[in-house]
């Protein structure tokens, strides 16, 4: 795979179909295909809760591998009912949580924590690191809403069905996520009110 | 009745660029991680069995025994019909013909009798005559 390649043309359905029924060496083409596809969009989701490159790292490979036992003969196969990444967020989003957990930055438990801790990055320089200590300092579930909102382009519905949340909820945190920014002192000078 | 997307306005262009901005990852996939997950999937799929090209293949490849065999029985060594018939391609040419009883005559002379080499003639006529 360090080899230089092409996009695969076919639609992520069509990669899932073959991972799923393909022989052996066409699925495993075809899951490589899904990993070069989504892998950056992973690795974004893995930064926005774990504080460094590698443990990010370790939560793509985690996701792609739990994506993996979904294909047989392991698993039962894998039938897309909506964008592979509204599936991707979860796994990506909960394996942080773990790694989290493992690393003892909070308790452990089954739940979600109420509020995750924010992400700052290691070196945040200028608007890049204003912006980030403004979602830091955001309740995690309006920071969470806000970024699928309008960095990953989802209809509030698909916020709703990735966060499993009804969509009253998305539409307040989102309201009250987007007042909250609007506040902070990085948006105040960036809009120079 | 509301908009669901009416909230999206809210948010100035430029704090959607800013907030994109900072979700940009860092380029820190490397190839080893690429091939870590590469290597993951051929092991996982490796021990599936293939759909519809290997049993096809297979299937092919049992015709084909089973083709090669019938004719190496049919035709594929000049044996006699029992250990005492001379009724054999004698010089390989793919068919039983007078040239066999001219050949077995010239090189079985001394062992094979001369009503034996009739029967043979008869036998190759007769053969002959019912296939045109």
């Amino acid at each position: 795979m360090a080899r230089v390649r092409r996009r695969d043309p076919r639609s992520d359905e069509a990669l899932v179909q073959t991972c799923n029924e393909g022989d052996a060496a066409q699925a495993a083409q075809a899951f490589e295909a899904l990993y070069l596809r989504h892998k950056d969009y992973v690795l974004r989701i893995a930064l926005r809760f774990v504080p460094d490159t590698d443990t990010a790292l370790d939560v793509l490979q985690e996701t792609f591998a739990y994506l993996l036992r979904r294909f047989p003969p392991t698993g039962e196969g894998l039938v897309l009912t909506a964008k592979l990444t509204s599936l991707l967020y979860p796994v990506a989003k909960n394996t942080a949580i773990t790694a989290l957990r493992k690393a003892g930055r909070f308790p452990s438990g089954d739940q979600e924590p109420d509020d995750l801790p924010g992400v700052e990055g290691a070196e945040p320089a200028g608007d890049t690191g204003d912006i980030r200590k403004a979602l830091a300092d955001l309740p995690s579930g309006q920071r969470e809403v806000l970024q699928l909102r309008f960095v990953d382009d989802l209809s509030l519905q698909e916020v709703a069905d990735v966060l499993d949340i009804p969509l009253g909820t998305v539409k307040s945190r989102l309201h009250l996520g987007i007042a909250r920014l609007r506040s902070s002192d990085f948006a105040k000078r960036l809009l120079g009110e | 009745m509301p908009d669901e997307n009416a909230d999206n306005e809210d948010l100035a262009e430029e704090l959607i660029a800013a907030l994109e901005a900072a979700d940009e990852a860092p380029l820190v996939i490397t190839a080893r991680v690429d091939r870590a997950v590469s290597d993951m999937a051929t092991a996982h799929f490796r021990g599936r069995r293939s759909t519809w090209r290997r049993p096809t293949g297979w299937a092919a490849l049992a015709a084909s025994v089973a083709l090669v065999a019938v004719l190496v029985v049919q035709f594929g060594s000049p044996v006699f019909e029992d250990e005492t018939s001379l009724y054999a391609d004698v010089d390989g040419s793919g068919r039983i013909d007078i040239a066999d009883v001219l050949a077995v005559a010239r090189t079985e002379g001394s062992r094979v009798s001369q009503a034996e080499l009739d029967a043979f003639a008869m036998r190759v006529v007769a053969l002959d005559a019912g296939a045109s």
